[in-house]
């Protein structure tokens, strides 16, 4: 009988990585006019002979890739940690205002910033806006916490508060769009529908880092989040600091959540379906971080081929995530709620 | 066994405990007896549980000290702790869908690394705690599938695994029945003689606890009242004093232990 090593775990975990690998080619090949997979994988490996395969490939496409990944990985990596540390499916970036947050930061920026019919430019729009989508998700993560932190943390109240925040960083971003002019407020709400056009080098390089450290970390807190499901007296008495590794979970998915919205706009239903689906095929109690991350991947470039291909319009992939989720976040709350009944 | 060889000592000096209002435990001052079974009894709210708690670390203390193998426990990591302490609560919640084996495992915790995959040293523990509880055969089964005693059963064997030379249980028989009840104290009774492990537990039932420890500590208003071998503590006049109680006391048969007879109460 071995307990941790489980075969279910590892086919799903190679399963995964081929769909990633599958997904990402076909993104790759699909964006705007499909070009062949080879021509693709020919500019991949440094082949510039044809100079407008290898600048749309490598310029284009593979930033938008990699931007996808990224906040596929990160975004439901901070749903996992959240999920796990509140032991409950409900408690998700998107719903605790951290996604929320983000876009209000963003959102100031471009409306507060932006300098009418020419909107950001330069500095401002390639530095200031991740920066203030990153500060204003781990802002109202860290508001969350402070304000559901009693002696424990409790579910409800954590996801009630959640909510709360959630509510008041939605209206502030819909009073700010009403503060600056048309062209403002039309390129807000493209960053808010969760775009990944236009995402380039500069901005992705950076996040991939960042995004890779902070993932390795989760990684790391994850199998002893999992902990944190027994209750507070038992998880102390195996001799866990319970508050201090609450704090670091919750602390790295709002940096996390943060990260990803910075690279796509606050893609909605990643964080909150992915870790899910990843403890239904994994079989576990909790939602296990790598495959949380990996199912996350293939939802976020999945929604972005299809949202960009199968409408004559190109439409942001968080219109398709928004499709794809909905459904499933009333079938989970149908679920939850039997449970309890 | 990869328990440290030496005796372990567990002690409250002068130690205050409460919660958000009042004390609840006023400059209590106990050594756990090494090596020997030993039970806290008293009324509901006279601080059997808290005591427990404070001694397991799970209750910082207002004033005064809990000290473990001569240091102050609050000076030591709560993973260093775990590995000379195990506890449990009364009535431990575990998330559904959890196995047997799960549960189990995660005993293995303090004594992990986060670099570490679950080792040899790991699955032996584990394996024995299994053994030694009787739930080898359900180690697959779904914690909310099992009975009671069953459930009662593996979140033992989790403390096991922790292969502490200190065991703490609050409360271990609650909601069993009788058979049950004895049958798990017989676990503890042998979890203390094979490894003279030392054990401290919250009981409600005095002639149970009588019957099956080594030392009785008798609690009212969050002070001891007294503490001794059984038949030195269960008396009719304490009885009467501590729990308001009127009853005869007799001695069973068995092993010349006291029991319990009610007569009424007041």
């Amino acid at each position: 009988m071995s307990v941790m090593v489980r075969p279910r775990a590892v086919a799903v975990g190679v399963v995964l990585v081929a769909l990633c690998l599958l997904a990402a080619a076909i993104h790759l090949a699909n964006g705007g006019t499909a070009l062949p997979v080879d021509a693709v994988a020919r500019a991949l490996l440094g082949d510039d002979s044809d100079t407008r395969v290898y600048l749309a490939v490598t310029e284009l496409r593979a930033p938008r890739t990699l931007a996808a990944i990224i906040a596929g990985a990160c975004l439901a990596a901070a749903g996992a940690l959240t999920q796990t540390v509140a032991r409950n499916p409900l408690a998700s970036p998107d719903i605790l205002g951290v996604t929320a947050g983000s876009s209000l930061g963003a959102v100031s920026v471009v409306v507060l910033a932006g300098g009418g019919a020419a909107g950001l430019s330069g500095m401002a729009s390639s530095v200031s806006l991740p920066v203030a989508a990153f500060a204003g998700g781990v802002l109202a993560g860290a508001l969350v916490y402070l304000l559901a932190l009693s002696r424990s943390i409790d579910s409800y109240r954590l996801v009630l508060v959640g909510l709360g925040i959630n509510g008041l960083a939605v209206s502030l971003t819909t009073w700010m769009l009403t503060l600056g002019d048309v062209t403002n407020a039309a390129q807000a709400l493209t960053w808010m529908s969760g775009s990944l056009n236009g995402k380039d080098w500069p901005l992705v390089e950076p996040m991939a880092v960042l995004g890779m450290v902070l993932l390795a970390g989760a990684l790391i807190l994850g199998r002893r989040s999992a902990l944190l499901t027994l209750d507070d007296d038992v998880t102390t008495g195996l001799g866990v600091r319970v508050g201090w590794l609450r704090l670091t979970a919750f602390a790295l998915a709002a940096l996390l959540a943060s990260a990803g919205v910075v690279v796509a706009g606050p893609l909605v239903f990643v964080a909150l379906a992915s870790p899910q689906i990843a403890r239904l095929i994994t079989g576990s109690v909790t939602p296990p971080v790598l495959t949380s991350a990996l199912v996350g991947i293939v939802f976020v470039l999945v929604a972005d081929t299809v949202a960009a291909n199968v409408l004559p319009v190109s439409l942001p992939a968080g219109v398709a995530t928004a499709v794809l989720g909905g459904p499933y976040l009333i079938f989970l709350v149908l679920r939850y709620q039997r449970r309890l009944a | 066994m990869s328990r440290q060889g030496t005796t372990p000592t567990l002690r409250a000096d002068n130690l205050t405990l409460g919660y958000d209002g009042a004390d609840i435990i006023s400059e209590l001052t106990f050594t756990v007896p090494p090596g020997r079974v030993t039970s806290i009894i008293g009324p509901n709210g006279c601080g059997k549980s808290t005591l427990l708690r404070g001694l397991g670390r799970l209750l910082k203390p207002r004033s005064g000290t809990v000290v473990l193998d001569g240091k102050p426990i609050t000076a030591q990591s709560t993973r260093q702790v775990a590995r000379r302490v195990g506890i449990l609560p009364q009535s431990p919640a575990a998330p559904s869908g959890l196995t047997v084996a799960d549960l189990v495992s995660r005993g293995r915790h303090p004594r992990q690394r986060w670099y570490e995959q679950f080792s040899i040293l790991d699955e032996k523990a584990l394996r024995h705690a299994l053994e030694s509880t009787g739930m080898a055969g359900l180690a697959g089964a779904l914690l909310e599938e099992l009975s009671g005693g069953q459930r009662q059963r593996a979140w033992i064997a989790m403390i096991l695994a922790q292969e502490t030379d200190i065991l703490l249980l609050d409360e271990p028989t609650t909601f069993l029945d009788l058979a049950h009840q004895v049958e798990l104290l017989e676990l503890v009774v042998r979890m203390n003689r094979e490894h003279s492990r030392t054990i401290v537990m919250v009981l409600h039932d005095i002639s149970l606890a009588a019957r099956y420890s080594d030392h009785l500590v008798a609690m009212k208003a969050g002070a001891i009242v007294t503490q001794g071998a059984p038949h030195q503590v269960v008396t009719t006049e304490l009885l009467h004093d501590v729990f308001g109680l009127r009853a005869d006391v007799v001695t069973e048969p068995a092993e010349g232990r006291p029991h319990v007879i009610p007569l009424g109460s007041g």
